[in-house]
């Protein structure tokens, strides 16, 4: 594999700084930063409503094939004796669940309509102006944001969101450059309860498989 | 220039409608809006919240709200009223022990204040079934006849064959949009 060449521009970023010390993170502070963050921007207990996502799901809406599907398993009883568990596990990296990394082909990246479905379930407490935004950079290119607010979720509940959309339409000599830089196409996805930042997960993305390098 | 206006005017540069599919439970709420977006049917289960779309369709942005129907759940129905464009109404047209539940809640439905500007597609599904009733029946069982307060429409389907799935949402759109974008 070739080794590529790594441009990070190590210029400080005001702005990131800014949203880093802030207490309160809030949309529109996440829509102006111009880059992948090095860091989470909040911590895994900011999630005080046991917002936990079981399912990520992505299909081709052309062949109707499922292309990616991953699920949490369903926990067994966790009543019986929460201190044992808790006990007998190794020291769990706090960020385990906050990171995925997809590995796809490059036929991926030749898509029309694909199908990306999340599902997610809630805690005792009813959630209110639920919003996500999620944006997908190659390098420092911002390539698609997505901003959509689910608003209320009902305590307890199973939710599921599937947004259907046209795969963006990019240049060819991105494509390859996408293809040849696996990991270097990452996202951060940012969510939000009545304007608050909650939880906030990272993921990157290789386009190489199966390719020989 | 009034604040509806203004809204309308936002709407129409993104050309985005959202709608609510609502019903009693097991009338077919999941499986129509899954059908309709071509996946797979063979595993779906109770509501316990919601499943949200979001699709382009004939140029229009539609956002689909699909929330639980179980009794226990109805009393959360009123928060996904905001900003609702269209309302679909889905029936069991062949559970008939409970089609006098069915228009109740209907008529509670359409005095909320915030679905006023709503119009109202009611599905008369699951016409598969033997013994289901037509949306002839339905009309007059739900006394749709009855309803003056926004443009309403039935239409038969079945959301497991597919048949009449496109042509009631299509007739949804068309007057959402007639209301909503041609306006000014």
């Amino acid at each position: 594999m070739s080794v590529v060449s790594e441009q990070r521009k190590n210029l400080p970023d005001k702005h990131l700084e800014t949203v880093i010390n802030k207490e309160v993170i809030t949309p529109e502070d996440v829509l102006r930063i111009p880059k992948i963050t090095d860091t989470y921007l909040c911590s895994p207990d900011a999630n005080i409503f046991e917002i936990d996502f079981t399912r990520f799901k992505i299909r081709d809406l052309e062949s109707g094939a499922v292309l990616f599907e991953i699920a949490k398993p369903v926990p067994e009883n966790l009543e019986d004796n929460p201190d044992k568990t808790t006990e007998n596990e190794e020291a769990i990296d706090p960020n385990a669940g906050r990171f995925v990394r997809y590995q796809f082909t490059p036929q991926f990246l030749k898509l029309k309509m694909v199908g990306a479905t999340v599902e997610f379930t809630v805690g005792s407490k009813p959630v209110n102006r639920f919003r996500m935004i999620e944006r997908h950079f190659f390098r420092d290119k911002l390539l698609k944001t997505f901003d959509f607010e689910f608003g209320f979720c009902i305590p307890y509940s199973k939710n599921t969101c599937e947004h259907i959309y046209e795969f963006p339409n990019l240049p060819p000599d991105l494509v390859n450059e996408m293809i040849a830089s696996p990991f270097e196409t990452r996202s951060d996805s940012f969510y939000f309860v009545e304007d608050c930042l909650i939880m906030h997960n990272k993921a990157d993305y290789a386009y190489n498989g199966g390719v020989s390098t | 220039m009034g604040f509806l206006t203004v809204l309308r005017k936002m709407k129409q540069k993104e050309k985005e409608m959202r709608i609510l599919i609502l019903g009693l439970d097991n009338a077919g709420k999941t499986t129509i809006l899954k059908r309709f977006n071509g996946e797979e049917i063979d595993t779906i289960s109770p509501t316990l919240g919601f499943n949200i779309k979001t699709l382009e369709h004939r140029g229009y942005k539609l956002n689909m709200w699909d929330v639980g129907g179980q009794k226990s759940l109805r009393s959360y129905w009123r928060n996904y009223f905001e900003c609702t464009d269209g309302l679909i109404w889905v029936v069991d047209s062949a559970d008939k022990r409970r089609l006098e539940d069915c228009r109740a809640e209907l008529h509670v439905l359409l005095k909320e204040e915030r679905l006023a500007g709503a119009t109202l597609l009611v599905f008369a599904n699951k016409q598969d079934l033997p013994g289901a009733c037509s949306s002839e029946e339905l009309k007059d069982i739900l006394e749709l006849e009855k309803i003056k307060t926004h443009h309403w429409q039935i239409v038969w389907c079945s959301a497991v064959t597919g048949q009449n799935l496109l042509s009631g949402i299509d007739w949804l759109i068309n007057d959402i949009a007639a209301r909503i974008f041609t306006l000014d």
